[in-house]
């Protein structure tokens, strides 16, 4: 039978109590941030290999298991892998007549088009993974305090920063919740009939389609629900919320976060 | 098949959500029980005590492992059981209506299941009817009325209404009078009596409460933390009403009563289905006090 929580991970926290679970959630972010201007920034090669054991290290400290996160991806990755192949054969940048490996009409495999590619594939990746452990290893209530400190700042400027960053969070959140009642659905209508334990990836993934309409009603009910819940208990955003728990960086929270910064200079000077 | 052979049998069944994962959660540890033709059996629990999951696995809804469920005398999890057989006879009605209503209009989701069964158009139709008119829906009215403009009970009964049109052998129902008033309830149970009488259906009902489902079944299994910890005939089950409440179960009212009076008198029995019965009980003693 159908187990999507296994082939979708994003937005799902993993507690296994390591160093960067426990680490202060203000310095991860900064981190991450780190590591995204870095996808950006690096462009050969050279500079990748760099970065690879720095995520191998993440991985490893973090201890959730490297199987648990690529089973969680496979529905990213072969997303990844059609967009590519795109990217690939209608490469559009100069290509000198001698790199063309394969060509067909205005489909085409050249040197540069793959070497192009392989290096967004990787941006993509590392953009991805360090987001999915960001989430792998924080609380939400961890995350959206964060943030909430780090933009803090710009309220003053007026911009509503708790309201913004309240939507973000409950974003995320929600895309567990709509994969688990996907699984719901799934199995009520498998009882029905409908076989989505057989047949191949593409009828499943039209039987999935026939989800969607059902999916958006409980979602709606659902937001409803919440923000009658928030009502009910006078949330208010802005700067009227006190926190209960004061976040603190330790000394090895900033070292960490300043050996992050660091490896990803070296990456980025190669 | 042997004349004594379980219609559904659960051996040693375990499982365990998403297994393998950091975020494994165990459901079920060990269950094992048999249910014949024709059985009124109620599967109670509180919450987490694993009853949707044990529900789930009669129909093969999860990634079963070989050996633990049997349908007639076969493991529905071997590699050549036909599913799609298992699940014509074996219908659910899940605690949420909303999320096994799988078309928009009443006539269409009720027709769904007969139509993928390879039903006529006109076989269909007459299930579609029967269904609805026996939810007291009557068809005519509802057939073309949109699922999501009706209250929550009558989609309940539409959901209902879905399962019995694929005229099962086995009903499975889980939480029936969840969400329902007290009228809608004395319907329901009055036509889930009524049905299994006339259709000679294997009904099995899976509740928190015992009020409605101690007028509903003859036996209960009563599972506590993914385990059975009691199965017999009804009465003998609220004989240890003090269990029951133990395991965070609700009693009927009549037991509660009882319950009260067992502490004045006690050899006053608490295995009391209604409260006419709790009447004479207490009728009697005052007789002979």
């Amino acid at each position: 039978m159908l187990e999507l929580q296994r082939n979708v991970i994003f937005g799902q926290f993993v507690e296994t109590g390591s160093f960067i679970h426990r680490m202060d959630a203000r310095v991860k972010i900064a981190a991450t941030s780190v590591l995204i201007v870095a996808s950006f920034l690096i462009d050969d090669f050279p500079g990748f290999a760099v970065v690879l054991p720095l995520l191998i290290v993440i991985g490893v400290v973090s201890r959730i298991p490297l199987g648990y996160v690529l089973r969680g991806s496979r529905i990213f990755l072969a997303f990844l892998v059609f967009i590519l192949t795109f990217q690939v054969l209608f490469y559009a940048g100069d290509v000198p007549e001698s790199s063309y490996l394969w060509r067909w009409g205005i489909l085409s495999v050249s040197t540069e088009g793959l070497y192009t590619a392989g290096i967004l594939a990787l941006r993509v990746l590392l953009l991805y993974y360090v987001t999915t452990m960001l989430m792998l290893t924080t609380s939400l209530v961890d995350l959206t305090n964060g943030l909430e400190l780090i933009f803090g700042p710009l309220q003053r400027l007026r911009v509503p920063v708790n309201e913004l960053v309240l939507v973000f969070v409950i974003a995320i959140k929600f895309v567990p919740i709509f994969i688990e009642e996907m699984e719901r659905l799934a199995r009520a209508q498998t009882a029905r009939g409908v076989p989505f334990d057989e047949g191949g990836a593409i009828t499943t993934a039209r039987r999935l389609g026939r989800l969607l309409v059902p999916i958006f009603i409980s979602g709606f009910a659902r937001a409803d629900t919440l923000t009658i819940a928030m009502n009910t208990r006078s949330y208010r955003g802005g700067r009227y919320r006190t926190k209960l728990r004061q976040m603190r960086a330790s000394p090895s929270d900033w070292l960490s976060l300043a050996l992050v910064t660091l490896w990803i200079l070296v990456a980025w000077m190669v | 098949m042997q004349p004594d052979a379980a219609i559904l049998e659960l051996r040693g069944f375990a499982y365990t959500y998403l297994e393998g994962t950091p975020r494994a959660s165990e459901a079920v540890r060990d269950v094992s029980f048999r249910i014949h033709r024709g059985e009124r059996v109620g599967i109670v629990g509180a919450t987490q005590s694993g009853k949707s999951t044990v529900i789930d696995s009669f129909a093969h809804l999860l990634r079963l492992k070989p050996g633990q469920i049997f349908y007639k005398g076969e493991d529905v999890a071997a590699p050549t059981h036909n599913r799609g057989r298992l699940r014509r006879e074996i219908g659910i009605v899940f605690q949420q209506p909303d999320s096994q209503i799988i078309e928009d209009v009443v006539g269409a989701d009720v027709a769904f299941g007969p139509t993928a069964a390879g039903l006529s158009a006109g076989e269909t139709r007459e299930r579609v009817e029967e269904s609805l008119n026996t939810l007291g829906l009557p068809y005519e009215d509802y057939r073309l009325r949109y699922v999501h403009a009706l209250s929550g009970g009558q989609r309940r009964r539409v959901a209902i209404a879905g399962v019995l049109a694929m005229h099962t052998p086995v009903l499975v129902l889980d939480e029936p009078m969840a969400g329902l008033d007290p009228r809608g309830r004395k319907e329901l149970l009055e036509l889930l009596v009524k049905l299994q009488r006339d259709r000679e259906l294997t009904l099995i009902v899976c509740s928190a409460s015992l009020t409605d489902a101690s007028l509903l079944c003859d036996r209960f299994i009563v599972l506590d933390r993914g385990t059975v910890v009691m199965d017999g005939p009804v009465r003998e089950i609220l004989r240890q009403a003090d269990r029951l409440a133990e395991l965070d179960i609700t009693l009927p009212e009549a037991v509660v009563g009882a319950r009260e009076m067992h502490k004045l008198f006690p050899d006053f029995p608490t295995d009391l289905l209604t409260e006419d019965e709790l009447e004479s009980e207490l009728l009697t003693r005052l007789g002979t006090a």
